[in-house]
């Protein structure tokens, strides 16, 4: 979330799309219906209506996968009636650069496509630059080859016929939504949106949220309160284990995974610390170096030396242009390239797309640890349905761990908060905290390579700092400083002393030298000489806009909402006075923000007079040129969204251009790996969702009886018109079948559905929750995940779960 | 009228059952294992171990519009409360009627009492029998309530759906709600809000919600009630004799 | 018997008011709620945060100072996101703390076994860290088919978790990648 959870009620029109927040993310209706309580109107845009439908003053019925159709035809709609907001486009972000001669953009395919490789040349979306290395502008926005004409042009095609006739929307729902929307591109209103896995499990994934980020900049609804671009998320620590690089891609703090091809610490920080000729761009990840340098510190204290680049060296290297995703992962595990597997609070054989190869590839294996509270179906693969353990070779060690209340440390919400848990009571058994597991796994595997002279490259085994025990136990805050980072010598800055060992207060002072270590450089600030941070409880809600900065703690350095110097015009007066985020208040001639921490404390564009400040920066710091992207050249699968199916889908083409799918999406080639479009074997649209009462893959929820009563059973739920047609009555057993797998699921007939009319035809759709599996409860259903396709959007390669194909029929008794 | 009330403002609701779980919480209620009927709805009805129940209702209205609504059905705590006159009959004591707050509080005497007459005067089908033979429902968490504590199912609602106060305060609130609610429903309506402690706003025909949502014509309220409350003269008189 | 407001309060030993009884004869053993403020009178508070989505709901766990287990739990109303209020599942968080479904002993399923085997925690680590450490210098690759060094293990691979604290994720990576894991992936991409 660039905003968060409470900001929702500072917002002057909420849609909801790509979500189902009501049932998903239920607290967040706390804040919606306080925004609609005063008023501000609520939509809702899903395949199915559901109890966010039921609450939201407009609903909007879409076929999965469509999406950006639909929010193209909302481009078109602010471009066409001048919704826009023009002062903020032309200033704050790249709609008034001019695209250089070699990009274009030809019957869904942008310009650089390599067909055999099915990837594109980035460089042919470069901007012109001018002799100075700054990219040309046009700030009147009306050359032809800027980006806001290029937009126009490009999302001319999305009128509403069209768009109406992919999504299945009716155009007065398409209209009703994008009226009241685009009516927050006055500048003292903001809209914005709350999405989750609706958006991002498509192999269009990053565009559908790309798409929503060009509107909230049309709109300028950034760094405004009520506004942003919201990812609801979906795990209570998802945030806080995606800041700290658990993925493949990156290490913590979003510094990208070391390459072959940089083989040392001056390279890598050549190439991943961006320049820029614009005096007014911040260009905050110019000090990339920094947080190199002090995370490898952190990781290996007094081995890593200004001389040996910081144990650089050591950072296992990933090849170049090779993925390592979940699905490449399990697509190896398929193909027997793995024989160890730790699966630390995760349940893949249910989690993940296609989740019968995942099972499978399990059997591959020599041996796997895993890490949970109650057993499931990942643990237990070896005995699952169809499965005869005599033939399963794999060693399964499983580790029961501690609940949350049962140990002490922090967790990141989706808005950023870093919030401090305490332990309430003992875990059961011999259950323990996996921090405890973790370490004392580490020292056995430690004490081998000490023993074994000849063992492979012992030196990162040996030498990683591993000092995090307190009284024999995991000591949550000692991670925890160690995370924020200390100076490691005696050191003064701008004529400040700090002493070695003290804790660094700001990333700001973070160095490249060796003489800072910080884990995550975005948690620097969190445990200071102040305290922990993230533990505070202080109320104080001075700007009323619900901000309480001195409650936990938010990256980065406690800013509530970010881009937030967005929010302000160029002399630093905010566009809504009602709801300033920060404001440029002068006294006694000296000027400073107040509000929320600011994006840098530089001036503003403008001085009273209107004359430049050339000490001030421009609001989107983290962007090389400093303003924010509607012209996105560093997406994989091109600069502007365009709408492509899903890769199963129900029609056969594409009005909108002559590709019917993404070109480069991430596709795999195993027998396991079947996809169908327009098979009539498999004539209807299915997707998944989950239910308020259960989470994920029901690893905690299906053994909680209270939960488990209120939702005992995978359902799918389906249109009554479909339901007649295939002989189904409400509360049947039904079977749903893809090319991929099939389950029996109790048959909920709705009202709630619909069936669309797609270019003319009338397409159903089905959906099932992903929260069964077969251990528990007997009759509880199968993973849904059993039917979905292992196929990726090419930026993230996250699956395509929401969107696939299958055949329903009653279940013969 | 002094004590308490409840007001729940199903236009609020979201259904996300924090309710019926946080009852079930405090109480220290457990689960059956049911089956998916077809209904989101679960377990299908109010049962000894469900005191709290959110019913989903789909309607649509005569324009083709959907509605999904929900209930969040409990013990309306009846200022004259015909199940205690129905369990007295039999064991005089059994229930509680607490003067301060008015709430309807069964005790384990109530296993005397005989449970279909007990169900039978009750107009919003609320009573449940437990296995070990005690007629149960709602207490209005009246141990929670008389530490100054909300009840547990009002506490744990996020959208302010559940509320819970002194009568007149909530009265106000209800009826300051209705005519807000008005301008976009004109049916909305507070169900029978003088007989009970337990109100609800509605916009639609309360039928839409619920079969038991108003007083049903068959029980309750309307003849039988009266002819208990003939025959019962004597637990009526003892009753204004105790001590406030 | 008749009893009196006064007489009911010191015998329940709620420091309650306002319950005045309409029948005669009550019993003082009874209504199940009554023992229900006892539950939570003297135990210990302790704020934690939901473990479910990401919304980061405070919840209060109640600690009974006899036994050190966990009693009740419920929303923390000084939380500013939530303000007391909890969903379904947040609601729920008693019965995480206390099922008797949870895993207590470390288990281990041997190759073509049909059953689990309880261990302890000694062989268990001692075991996982042998296999770590065979497949790890079995898989090796100090140097990729172009020479470049790229110190990696390719044999092991590992999923997990936003279960996890931030201080065990930051540690679990911190190990992984000194151990040379490059599959390193979670929640986050699925």
């Amino acid at each position: 979330m660039t905003n968060h959870w409470i900001d929702i009620a500072n917002s002057d029109c909420i849609l909801i799309m790509g979500s189902n927040a009501a049932e998903n993310h239920p607290i967040s209706f706390r804040w919606v219906t306080k925004a609609q309580l005063a008023g501000t109107p609520v939509i809702h845009v899903d395949p199915r209506f559901t109890r966010t439908s039921a609450k939201a003053d407009i609903y909007a019925p879409i076929r999965s996968g469509t999406d950006i159709a639909f929010l193209g035809g909302m481009i078109k709609y602010i471009i066409d009636n001048n919704k826009y907001f023009k002062e903020y486009i032309a200033n704050y972000t790249n709609g008034a650069f001019i695209v250089g001669d070699k990009f274009s953009f030809k019957d869904g395919l942008f310009s650089g496509y390599d067909a055999e490789k099915r990837k594109y040349d980035q460089s042919t979306w470069a901007f012109k630059m001018e002799a100075n290395g700054m990219p040309a502008v046009d700030k009147t926005l009306e050359d032809p080859r800027c980006v806001f004409q290029l937009l126009k042009t490009h999302y001319a095609r999305y009128d509403l016929d069209t768009v109406s006739s992919i999504t299945g929307t009716p155009k007065d729902d398409l209209l009703k939504v994008y009226e009241t929307y685009a009516a927050t591109g006055v500048p003292d209103k903001a809209g914005t949106i709350m999405y989750a896995m609706g958006w991002t499990q498509h192999t269009v994934g990053v565009q559908n949220i790309r798409c929503m980020a060009i509107i909230q900049l049309l709109l300028g609804n950034m760094g405004a309160a009520g506004g942003g671009v919201n990812a609801l998320r979906g795990e209570s620590n998802v945030q806080g284990s995606t800041d700290h690089g658990l993925l493949f891609h990156i290490l913590p703090g979003y510094l990208p995974t070391p390459a072959a091809s940089l083989q040392t610490l001056a390279e890598y920080n050549k190439k991943y610390t961006p320049t820029s000729n614009d005096p007014l761009s911040a260009n905050w990840w110019q000090n990339r170096p920094k947080y190199v340098a002090s995370l490898l510190k952190s990781m290996y204290g007094d081995a890593a030396t200004p001389e040996n680049e910081f144990c650089y060296s050591w950072l296992p290297k990933v090849e170049d242009g090779k993925t390592y995703s979940w699905l490449d992962l399990f697509d190896s595990m398929y193909q027997k390239q793995f024989s160890g597997f730790l699966c630390w609070g995760q349940n893949p054989a249910c989690s993940g797309a296609n989740a019968d190869k995942n099972r499978d590839a399990m059997a591959n294996l020599d041996w796997m640890v895993v890490v949970n509270l109650f057993e499931n179906e990942t643990a237990s693969f070896w005995k699952g349905p169809g499965v005869d353990p005599k033939q399963i070779k794999t060693e399964v060690f499983f580790l029961p761990c501690a609940a949350y209340m049962e140990k002490e440390g922090s967790i990141t919400n989706s808005g950023r908060w870093g919030q401090w848990r305490y332990k309430a009571q003992e875990p059961p058994g011999e259950a323990l905290p996996d921090g405890d597991i973790i370490i004392e796994l580490f020292n056995e595997i430690r004490a081998l390579y000490k023993e074994d002279k000849e063992a492979t490259f012992p030196d990162p085994v040996l030498n990683l700092k591993w000092d995090y025990i307190s009284n024999g136990k995991f000591d949550a805050h000692s991670v925890a400083k160690a995370i924020n980072g200390y100076f490691t010598k005696d050191v003064t800055i701008q004529d400040k002393q700090y002493k070695k060992g003290d804790l660094v207060p700001s990333f700001a002072l973070l160095q490249d030298d060796g003489s800072t270590s910080s884990g995550n450089w975005l948690y620097c600030q969190s445990y200071t000489a102040d305290g922990n941070n993230m533990a505070r409880r202080e109320k104080d809600d001075p700007t009323g806009l619900g901000l309480y900065s001195k409650w936990s703690w938010c990256w980065p350095v406690n800013r509530r909402i970010i881009y937030n110097r967005a929010s302000v015009d160029l002399k630093g007066n905010p566009w809504n006075p009602k709801k300033p985020v920060i404001q440029w208040v002068v006294e006694d001639g000296k000027g400073k923000w107040t509000g929320d921490v600011p994006d840098g404390g530089w001036p503003p564009l403008q001085n009273a007079d209107g004359t430049a400040n050339d000490k001030s920066k421009l609001p989107f710091i983290m962007k090389p040129a400093g303003v924010a992207s509607i012209f996105g050249n560093g997406a994989k699968d091109g600069p502007f969204p365009e709408h492509y199916e899903p890769l199963e889908c129900p029609v056969e083409k594409n009005p909108l251009s002559a590709q019917l799918t993404n070109p480069v999406a991430a596709v795999y080639g195993t027998a396991r790996d079947i996809i169908k479009t327009c098979d009539p074997r498999f004539p209807f649209v299915g997707t998944t969702y989950r239910v308020t009462e259960h989470w994920q893959t029901g690893v905690l929820t299906r053994w909680l009886p209270w939960l488990l009563e209120a939702e005992p059973q995978l359902f799918v739920e389906m249109s009554e018109q479909l339901a007649r047609m295939k002989g189904i009555n409400n509360g049947d057993m039904a079977i749903v079948e893809s090319p991929r797998g099939k389950l029996e699921a109790v048959a909920i007939v709705t009202k709630r559905l619909q069936p669309f009319t797609v270019l003319g035809q009338e397409v159903h759709l089905v959906g099932l929750p992903w929260h069964y599996g077969w251990t528990w409860p007997p009759d509880g259903g199968d993973s849904a995940n059993l039917l979905t396709p292992a196929v990726g959007d090419p930026n993230t390669r996250i699956p395509e779960t929401k969107a696939f194909m299958v055949n329903v029929s009653k279940k013969e008794v | 009228m002094a004590g308490k009330s409840f007001f729940i403002d199903t236009t609020r609701c979201t259904a996300c059952r924090g309710c019926q779980i946080a009852c079930k919480n405090w109480n220290q209620n457990g689960a059956s294992m049911t089956k998916n009927t077809g209904s989101h709805q679960n377990p299908p009805d109010l049962d000894a171990q469900t005191y709290k129940l959110v019913r989903f209702s789909e309607s649509v209205d005569k324009n083709g519009k959907l509605a999904w609504y929900f209930f969040a059905d409990q013990c309306r705590h009846c200022i004259e409360p015909p199940c205690k006159d129905a369990i007295e009959a039999y064991v005089e004591g059994a229930v509680i009627h607490d003067e301060k707050t008015g709430a309807v509080v069964y005790t384990d005497k109530t296993r005397e009492a005989n449970f279909d007459e007990v169900k039978d005067s009750c107009p919003y089908n609320i009573p449940r029998l437990s296995e070990d033979g005690r007629i149960v429902k709602c207490t209005m968490c009246f141990d929670r309530v008389s530490a100054g504590l909300l009840p547990a199912c009002v506490k744990v609602c996020p959208t302010g759906a559940m509320n819970f106060g002194d009568r007149e305060e909530i009265m106000a609130m209800a009826n300051k709600r209705l005519e807000v609610v008005k301008a976009k429903f004109p049916n909305a309506q507070l169900l029978d809000a003088d007989e009970i402690r337990t109100i609800y706003l509605v916009v639609d025909d309360p039928k839409a919600y619920h079969d038991f949502a108003i007083a049903s014509a068959a029980s309750g309220i309307g003849r039988k009630l009266a002819m208990r409350r003939m025959t019962k003269p004597a637990s009526r008189a003892l009753r204004a004799m105790l001590p406030g | 018997m008749k009893l009196t407001r006064r007489d009911f309060l010191k015998i329940s030993g709620a420091a309650t008011a306002g319950l005045a009884l309409s029948g005669m004869g009550f019993d003082l053993r009874p209504v199940h709620a009554f023992s229900m403020e006892l539950r939570t009178k003297d135990a210990k508070e302790s704020p934690t945060i939901c473990c479910y989505c990401a919304v980061g709901c405070g919840i209060i766990c109640h600690t009974s100072t006899q036994t050190g287990q966990v009693v009740y739990t419920e929303g923390d109303a000084d939380h500013p996101i939530n303000g007391g209020s909890l969903c379904a599942k947040g609601a729920a968080a008693y019965q995480i703390a206390q099922n008797d479904r949870r895993i207590t002993k470390v288990l281990y399923r041997a190759p073509n076994a049909s059953e689990w085997e309880e261990k302890s925690w000694d062989w268990t680590l001692k075991e996982i860290a042998k296999r770590v450490k065979k497949s790890r210098d079995a898989s090796f690759t100090a140097k990729n088919e172009k020479g470049l060094v790229v110190n990696r293990c390719d044999g092991i691979v590992s999923v997990g978790s936003a279960a996890l604290d931030n201080e065990e994720c930051w540690t679990y990576q911190a190990m992984l990648r000194a151990l040379g894991l490059v599959y390193i992936e979670h929640q986050a991409r699925i």
